[in-house]
């Protein structure tokens, strides 16, 4: 019994991280129709941003996330303003493919500025728990879980509200009409790529305080990314944080299935992908556009 | 028009590029070459790195007192490097380049326990002897290949010496946990840890994997808590290992000892985890603590390897640096014994070799794998590196039980 | 786009331009000669560059011809070549058969997945897919009775007689190409392509587009699937991490694009561009190789946003091509 509420809370957890980690990959997608190979990337430079912040000038990772964020924002300002613009009207696999030659670049880039050692951010507090109960529960990842659904509540306050997120959005519905009420596209892409970028940053600092960084860490959680986004329903702020939530508690699980059948162990932890997938496949049979997203794609 | 004959002329140009012969990597034939397809980028870099240090030195040395003797002949050594993104199939072509293109005489292993088994095909095919010190999965040795040597332990006897540590200490444990990834290596470590253990009397009251891509491990720490071990052993790698050390900590889980495969002998653990790393032991097939005394040819005691490594690359000698250069010793020294640089000699002497290095014994079965060299036990004693096990080399005591998480 | 517009900006109809197919049948004449004049390494670059092409063949049936993005072709090319390594393991040691029993296996899991899947529409397809092939991949890995993680090694023709893996994959290759072709000018293809510019519209003209979608993902499987079959033995040893790679998973797609999407000629020289630059950068960078790779992709890219096969239909010289190249800016 304590371990399914201790698997639970592992899976809300880890869903918090996940949540942020797909969120700014599905605002991209979403809105503007680009499927960016580079995110995982950038979640790496946001860790980094953390770490050399840590290591260099003893800044608390979660004091470092809004340098992560506008450092990122920069970038990917930059890149979709001077790069990924010439071809903004290509086809969408145009610029994913772009997005994975800029995603090689930044790597390697990175492997020689930080080497391929594996690093890690480990605070005062780092390990430091409590109990609720039989429930043992980590002070920084309750801590990340909370800094995840803050960014998640302002994002979408942001993108309901404000002059720019309401462009933003009119711009992802119709790019014509848009353009004709007075909307700057180019700026306004610019500004959702950068965006974009700067939640990958700011999930790669929060992803700095429970795993280890090399510049290759990247992919595996772009590869999560893109599970969670359409899990959630793509471009939709609550559906990464619905997505990252399910995919986390289904994993934690899962871990628990342990049989063997006809001398074929099955480890459900080392399965734990696949049954993650089986999930998502049955949530787009069930609801072909996601759990929150719209009834048409 | 222009364009496209620019464009059919490049297709053509391309293909004939990519077919053009290339030169031999040496021109003169007194150098002896060795090819390797080491890891430079992909997640395996810091051990790619590890490996082409171990290499390197060996060769300055070489060259540096006056190289290899052939049959009265006195070759100089150059090694040359591809990069194998730490990918198995990658790796294997540039084993084929090497052979094919660049006509080395012999192959140095990759790091890895999978791309060690690709090239090893490779090297059966071309019939090239490879030696190699970074693959020690068993596999690599039960396919019956006459042309590959290891000269590690194998993968199942990682963390004995960790178990026979833990049983003759007071109180002695008698309960052990095991998490591995799923990797090749990995799964042999585990299933031989868990073998040994129940053959020794102890008892595996939790066995589990993940995938070696996880990035979150904390279920698979709650289900072992459960179990109240008095040992913990990892059989993985450097990034799971943080994972599930960090783990155990968050939430709370208490053993006498913790042990990992590959972890806390390279820096980075120590460096990512800080205080947390301590007391943590991790099964090594080499430490700077070993006392044997090597033949000449090389630097003869772990204390003089090490101390090279650190004036040369400014670091403490890692055991991969050590298995890399102990690959190398093994050529200079069937290449000295054959009297030649014909492949098929050298493989004759490599599997009669006998001899006793700065690394250990060097001596391969009929399989090709050196199970005559112990492993090592080490233990971060106050962030640094202490060889407690087996006791005759040690230059510690084990310290044991762990203390509590707040108290290393 | 209709046939006709296709032909006025240059990319010459259904099967794409006619001259880059005549320079691609022209190259792949002369790949036949490789193993005669050259060393087995040289014949494994080729052989790689062959392997990627039918790969890049079987994708562009799905994703360049009916428009459905597909990020799990990767999944047939691993069971093609699990399909060679279990009949390998049984003592089967017939090239033929492996291929034959590959493209079955492949094209019957592809029918199944295809029904469910392919209702999907768009981004929720293409992720789908990928579901689907990193599930295989998973369950794969953790199936003790093939090898797991470990993998299976396979017997090995001996070296006097590698080079029918090969011919096998040159044929494969050349199969994949006039089977692009023969399918483009058919029925099929046109069927095909009224499914990428507008499904609905599609039916109503009477075309199914389910039944089609299934056509074009199952073909495109048994072309993977045969690549697969013949990569397992020419390599010796196969495992998830190689079978399933991410590279064989992006790589046929990057080729396809690059080259150029919905045409005959584009696969082809693709893989030529994307494998031989890939290989002549390692051979050259020992260490910042990737680098300028990913920067090679970036550049070509910007340079060429609709693909290589595209500068063989552009008329006008340089000044045309710079200019259209404003075309895609925002």
């Amino acid at each position: 019994m304590h371990l399914i509420a201790q698997d639970l809370v592992n899976g809300i957890l880890a869903g918090g991280i996940l949540a942020v980690v797909a969120l700014g990959f599905s605002l991209v997608w979403g809105i503007m129709n680009i499927i960016n190979l580079a995110h995982g990337a950038f979640i790496m430079l946001g860790a980094y941003t953390t770490y050399q912040l840590f290591t260099s000038f003893h800044v608390d990772p979660f004091l470092s996330l809004p340098v992560s964020f506008v450092l990122l924002f920069a970038l990917g300002y930059l890149i979709q303003r001077f790069i990924m613009n010439w071809v903004a009207r290509a086809p969408v696999l145009t610029t994913f493919l772009l997005t994975f030659g800029l995603s090689l670049l930044i790597v390697n880039i990175a492997l020689n500025v930080w080497t391929g050692d594996t690093r890690g951010v480990t605070t005062a507090y780092s390990g430091a728990n409590f109990t609720l109960g039989d429930v043992t529960v980590p002070w920084a990842k309750l801590f990340t879980l909370l800094a995840a659904l803050a960014i998640t509540g302002v994002m979408q306050l942001w993108l309901t509200r404000s002059r720019t997120g309401r462009a933003i959005r009119a711009t992802s519905m119709d790019i014509g009409a848009a353009q004709l009420s007075g909307v700057r596209v180019t700026e306004i892409y610019a500004i959702v790529f950068g965006l974009g970028a700067g939640l990958a940053g700011v999930a790669g600092t929060l992803i700095s305080l429970s795993y280890a960084l090399n510049p290759s860490m990247g992919d595996l959680f772009l590869v999560k990314a893109f599970v969670v986004c359409v899990l959630g329903g793509l471009g939709s702020v609550p559906g990464a944080l619905v997505g990252g939530l399910v995919y986390g508690i289904v994993e934690a699980f899962a871990t628990q299935i342990d049989v063997t059948v006809g001398g074929q162990h099955i480890s459900g932890s080392g399965l734990q992908d696949a049954i993650a997938l089986v999930v998502l496949l049955i949530v787009l049979i069930v609801r072909p556009t996601g759990i929150m997203g719209k009834a048409t794609a | 028009m222009k364009l496209r004959l620019t464009a059919a002329l490049g297709a053509f140009a391309l293909c004939v590029s990519l077919a053009a012969p290339s030169a031999p990597v040496s021109a003169s034939d007194d150098t002896i070459v060795f090819g390797s397809p080491v890891s430079l980028t992909g997640n395996l870099t810091k051990e790619g790195h590890l490996t082409q240090e171990g290499y390197d030195l060996w060769k300055n040395y070489v060259n540096a007192h006056g190289g290899i003797k052939v049959g009265g002949k006195t070759y100089k050594v150059e090694i040359k490097y591809y990069d194998d993104e730490s990918k198995n199939d990658t790796s294997a072509q540039l084993a084929e380049r090497l052979i094919d293109q660049d006509h080395v005489n012999f192959l140095l292993g990759p790091y890895g326990s999978g791309t060690s088994f690709t090239v090893a095909q490779i090297a059966e095919r071309k019939k090239i002897p490879m030696v190699e010190g970074n693959g020690a999965a068993e596999k690599i040795f039960n396919q019956g290949f006459k042309y590959t040597f290891g000269v590690l332990s194998p993968a199942k006897r990682y963390l004995e010496g960790i178990l026979d540590m833990a049983r003759s200490e007071k109180p002695p444990a008698q309960t052990v946990a095991i998490t591995a990834a799923s990797d090749a290596f990995s799964q042999e470590v585990a299933a031989g840890a868990a073998a040994y253990a129940t053959a020794h009397g102890m008892k595996v009251v939790y066995s589990n994997k993940y995938p070696d891509t996880a990035t979150d491990v904390s279920s698979i720490i709650s289900a072992l808590k459960q179990t109240n071990p008095d040992v913990i052993l990892n059989a993985g790698h450097l990034q799971d290992a943080l994972l599930v050390q960090k783990g155990l900590k968050e939430q709370n889980v208490q053993a006498k000892a913790y042990g990992y495969s590959v972890g806390p002998d390279t820096p980075d653990f120590a460096n990512s985890l800080g205080k947390d790393a301590n007391d943590v032991f991790g099964g090594a097939q080499w430490s700077d603590a070993v006392k044997y005394h090597g033949s000449p040819g090389f630097y003869r005691s772990a204390r003089e390897y090490a101390k090279a490594i650190d004036s040369t690359y400014h670091h403490r000698a890692d055991y991969h640096n050590a298995e890399s250069s102990a690959a190398c010793l093994a050529f200079q020294y069937a290449i000295e014994r054959a009297g030649s640089l014909d492949p098929a000699k050298v493989r004759d002497a490599l599997a009669k070799l006998d001899v006793t290095t700065f690394y250990g014994i060097l001596k391969f079965d009929s399989r090709g794998l050196n199970v005559y060299k112990p492993m090592v036990v080490n233990q971060i004693q106050n962030g640094r590196l202490t060889t407690v096990w087996p006791q005759f080399t040690a230059d510690g005591k084990p310290k044991y039980p762990t203390p509590p998480w707040g108290q290393r | 786009m209709n046939p006709a517009t296709l032909k006025r900006i240059g990319l010459g109809g259904i099967t794409g331009n006619p001259i880059a197919f005549a320079v691609v049948l022209a190259l792949m004449a002369l790949l036949l000669a490789i193993p005669l004049t050259h060393n087995g390494y040289i014949e494994l670059v080729f052989r790689n560059i062959l392997m990627y092409a039918a790969m890049a063949y079987g994708w562009n049936l799905i994703g360049g011809y009916t428009g459905y993005v597909s990020f799990g072709n990767v999944a047939f090319f691993g069971i093609g070549a699990y399909c060679s390594a279990i009949l390998a393991t049984h003592g089967v040691d017939n090239l033929l058969l492996y291929v034959l029993l590959a493209m079955a296996v492949s094209a019957v899991f592809a029918a199944i997945v295809g029904f469910p899947v392919l209702r999907l529409k768009g981004h929720y397809f293409a992720i789908a897919t990928l579901g689907v092939a990193l599930a295989v991949t998973d369950i794969i890995a953790n199936l003790d009775a093939l090898g797991g993680t470990g993998g299976l090694a396979l017997h090995q023709v001996d070296e006097a007689h590698f080079s029918i893996y090969y011919y096998a994959m040159w044929l494969v290759a050349l199969g994949s190409m006039l089977g692009t072709y023969f399918i483009a000018r058919s029925k099929l293809g046109y069927a095909f392509v009224a499914i990428r510019e507008n499904e609905d519209a599609a039916a109503v003209l009477g075309i199914s587009a389910t039944r089609y979608k299934i056509v074009a993902w199952t073909i495109g499987a048994m072309m993977a699937g045969a690549a697969g079959a013949v990569f397992a033995p020419a390599n010796g040893f196969i495992d998830p991490s190689i079978t399933f790679a991410i590279d064989s998973n992006v790589f046929p797609i990057a080729m396809t694009i690059l080259g150029g999407i919905g045409t005959v000629a584009g696969p082809f020289i693709g893989a030529l561009l994307l494998a031989g630059a890939n290989e002549l950068l390692q051979r050259f960078f020992v260490k910042a190789h990737t680098l300028f790779f990913g920067a090679m992709i970036v550049l070509i890219v910007l340079l060429l946003p609709r693909g290589l096969v595209w500068l063989f239909g552009l008329r006008g010289g340089a000044r045309a091509w710079l200019k259209s190249l404003s075309v895609y800016k925002a």
